[in-house]
């Protein structure tokens, strides 16, 4: 598998940008979320206290993956292991 | 007070979802135009059908989880084995097919949390699933006609399926498979039915298109409908919801033993071509019903 060890900051500092939004996911209330967050609604309306968990968890999931990919990318090659 | 939903609706919407879950024919259409044909004040939009739906998709994603037990758990292995050594080795399908199917499963996901409110409330008419059921029929016989221009399965995988599916589906792949099985979100588009054809276009088989669909069902529709148990314990599953509900899985449960039996042995041999014939044609009979 080819790494691209490029991609690695790229990917952790989304991953973690994912995971800062999934916490302010599980922690606000619709209404008082960024009003670019999906999910955001006016004060006044009826789904104002509403939590919006399953975002949260979406944001984590691919916050997590992010990670994932960048912890994929610092290994070495099968190929540079078996030359070593 | 009188029932939303009563034992015997219970029992035969769970006997449907067990069945048109695995089967490439949308059982979220079908539990939209079954009561509508039968003329059962039941809506998909209605909280208490909701938290129906939850305790049958549990039951089917539970039985999924027990009928492919074992390979799940090579795969949750192989998913270790790759994170220990930090790559993906060459010969490790159990990790592949792990990655594979948690990066299909992302996009679905993704979409899910998003769209799916807006999606149920803009087709939520009986009439709109049997247009889009037609749709999906017309996908399937698509599907099957692109298979058959690809190259047959390569003889070294014809005896391991995981294996095949590892080696044939790329990354990319495996997103666009996640992106298409977001088209069940809409009643009448079924989410097996594009998984498996996104599997027939990336080059598997019948067989194996349908394994790796039922494979990617499993966290999909475990996880969603995981999210809304608390719903079966609320308001929304009290005057005899609940028990309706348990009934429905349990039917649910085991019909869904008996469809993904019978579809692994249909697709050794077999095609969609059959499935997509039936939503075709039902498509437009419930559109003429409903027109009527």
């Amino acid at each position: 598998m080819t790494k691209r060890r490029e991609l690695i900051i790229p990917a952790v500092v989304i991953g973690i940008v994912l995971i800062v939004v999934a916490v302010v996911y599980f922690a606000s209330t619709a209404a008082s979320l960024p009003s670019f967050f999906p999910g955001h609604v006016g004060a006044g309306s009826a789904e104002a206290a509403h939590h919006h968990t399953k975002h949260g968890i979406a944001a984590l999931a691919v916050g997590l993956l992010c990670l994932v990919f960048a912890w994929f990318q610092t290994g070495s090659t099968s190929r540079t292991r078996a030359a070593g | 007070m009188h029932d939303p939903i009563s034992l015997f609706q219970g029992i035969v919407l769970g006997l449907l979802q067990g069945v048109a879950e695995p089967f490439p024919v949308s059982s979220l259409g079908h539990g939209v135009i079954l009561p509508s044909l039968l003329g059962w004040n039941i809506h998909q939009n209605d909280p208490f059908f909701l938290t129906f739906l939850v305790a049958t998709h549990l039951a089917t994603a539970i039985v999924l989880l027990v009928f492919f037990f074992k390979d799940w758990v090579r795969i949750v292995r192989g998913l270790g084995r790759s994170l220990r050594d930090r790559e993906i080795a060459p010969d490790d399908s159990d990790a592949r097919l792990g990655w594979l199917v948690v990066v299909g499963t992302i996009p679905a996901g993704i979409i899910g949390v998003l769209l799916q409110d807006p999606l149920r409330k803009l087709f939520a008419s009986s009439a709109s699933a049997a247009a889009f059921l037609i749709l999906n029929g017309i996908l399937l016989l698509v599907f099957e006609r692109w298979r058959r221009r690809s190259p047959g399965v390569a003889d070294e995988y014809r005896s391991d399926s995981d294996a095949h599916i590892a080696r044939t589906v790329t990354w990319r792949q495996a997103t666009a498979i996640g992106f298409a099985q977001a088209g069940g979100l809409i009643p009448g588009i079924s989410r097996s039915g594009m998984t498996m054809g996104g599997g027939l276009l990336a080059g598997l088989s019948n067989e194996d298109a349908a394994r790796f669909g039922f494979l990617l069902a499993t966290p999909i529709i475990g996880a969603a409908a995981l999210l809304k148990v608390p719903e079966l314990f609320g308001h929304a599953g009290d005057h005899g919801v609940r028990t309706a509900a348990l009934a429905g899985a349990i039917a649910a449960a085991f019909t869904t033993v008996l469809a993904v039996k019978f579809l692994l042995r249909w697709f050794e041999t077999n095609r969609l071509t059959p499935f997509g014939i039936y939503c075709i044609a039902a498509g437009i009979f419930c559109t003429v019903v409903f027109a009527l």
